[in-house]
């Protein structure tokens, strides 16, 4: 008999540090979660049409991830303001190539090279309009 | 066997080998040192020496190579999906909105630990040596070209049955309601090449490098050199089909 209730109070104990750990890391996981914009930037990805269509940056991935700073782009490389770099003709690979824009980290020894994995970044019109939510053009069925 | 002996070895083709085992050598890393003149990989050994096997002309085709033997070289991990290809297309050959002569095609890829690729993949048609749309058209309106083996399309003849549509292994056909015709790739034959141009729009428009164009028949070309890189894998979309394309895709 004392040695069931001793056996209960064994499983209850075990149960509830098992739920207290749970909710911590429920808790911990939770922590990590939100995202401050005001830390890392805005959450929405930003997305280049310009000199092609659907490039894909996200704050994200370079601030809350890598751990840059905002000042790491902000102004040297970039312009606080979304949509200025795209309006500069000279915002192509070459000046990448060249260590500008992105250039400036992804040369293949900070971070990739902007030469390679071209698709890490390019979405394409595929990518830009389901970031957009358009419908992809030219995909009517009036032939049909 | 010694790399030496292996020289000697007369090429089998590779109609012979099922893909599967065709793919078991490619993983192996083996170069590839030869390509069928618009067919599928050959040689699998690594030759030094080797320049390239031309296959043999299809049994079918009337004439083998053709003189120039036009051919389109994709360096696929180049191409970003800008789409200006689609836009020059459809601007030069008078393609409707509703319509194409060339697409790019978006993959998401796994490629382990949760993570995933993208693929873009531009395709158009492939001017095949042994094209499936010639044979099943039953008004001779679509025909390969008997100088440069052009794929082309004879607007007049074409009675729209779709058959060629539902043939083409690359869906690279479309009806075009303004000809009541089907519509489709020439290599802008008609709207730049006769015209003394030496590229098609989608190969001039593109500013990645991604479609490469010219004369395979002639060994100095592009085409031909980006084909016989003997580091760099070349492959064809379903060369099951034995349509022996002449629309190679590489990577860089």
């Amino acid at each position: 008999m004392n040695c069931t209730k001793h056996g209960f109070k064994k499983i209850l104990s075990v149960a509830l540090a098992g739920a207290f750990l749970l909710a911590l890391g429920q808790t911990t996981r939770a922590a990590e979660k939100p995202y401050d914009e005001d830390t890392y930037g805005p959450a929405k990805p930003i997305v280049f049409a310009k000199p092609v269509k659907g490039v894909v940056f996200t704050h994200k991935i370079h601030t809350m991830d890598a751990g840059l700073a905002c000042d790491s782009c902000h102004s040297g490389l970039f312009e606080m303001a979304a949509g200025t770099a795209e309006q500069n003709p000279d915002f192509t690979m070459k000046s990448l190539y060249e260590g500008k824009y992105c250039g400036a980290c992804h040369d293949g020894s900070m971070a990739f090279s902007s030469k390679t994995r071209c698709t890490a970044c390019h979405a394409g019109v595929h990518g830009y309009n389901k970031l957009m939510g358009a419908a992809p053009a030219g995909e009517g069925h009036g032939g049909h | 066997m010694k790399i030496r002996d292996l020289e000697k070895l007369e090429n089998e083709g590779a109609e012979t080998l099922p893909s599967e085992e065709r793919r078991k050598f490619l993983r192996f890393g083996l170069a590839v040192t030869g390509v069928f003149l618009g067919g599928s990989v050959l040689s699998l050994t690594s030759v030094r020496d080797a320049k390239s096997y031309m296959g043999e002309m299809p049994s079918d085709a009337e004439k083998w190579p053709y003189k120039p033997h036009y051919s389109m070289v994709i360096i696929q991990n180049r191409c970003i999906d800008c789409e200006r290809c689609m836009e020059a297309c459809k601007q030069t050959n008078h393609v409707p909105s509703y319509g194409f002569r060339t697409k790019v095609y978006e993959q998401i890829r796994d490629i382990g630990n949760g993570k995933h690729e993208r693929v873009f993949m531009p395709a158009l048609c492939n001017h095949c040596n042994r094209p499936p749309c010639v044979r099943v058209c039953p008004t001779t309106a679509t025909y390969k070209d008997k100088t440069n083996g052009i794929v082309m399309m004879d607007y007049k003849r074409c009675i729209g049955c779709k058959t060629c549509m539902a043939a083409c292994p690359y869906n690279a056909r479309y009806f075009k309601e303004e000809n009541r015709a089907i519509d489709k790739c020439n290599f802008c034959f008609d709207t730049r090449l006769s015209k003394g141009e030496t590229l098609t729009a989608c190969a001039a428009a593109c500013p990645a490098g991604v479609r490469n164009f010219g004369d395979i028949s002639d060994t100095n070309s592009n085409v031909y050199q980006l084909v016989h890189r003997p580091d760099k894998v070349v492959w064809v979309l379903r060369p099951e089909t034995g349509a022996m394309p002449n629309v190679f895709y590489t990577n860089d």
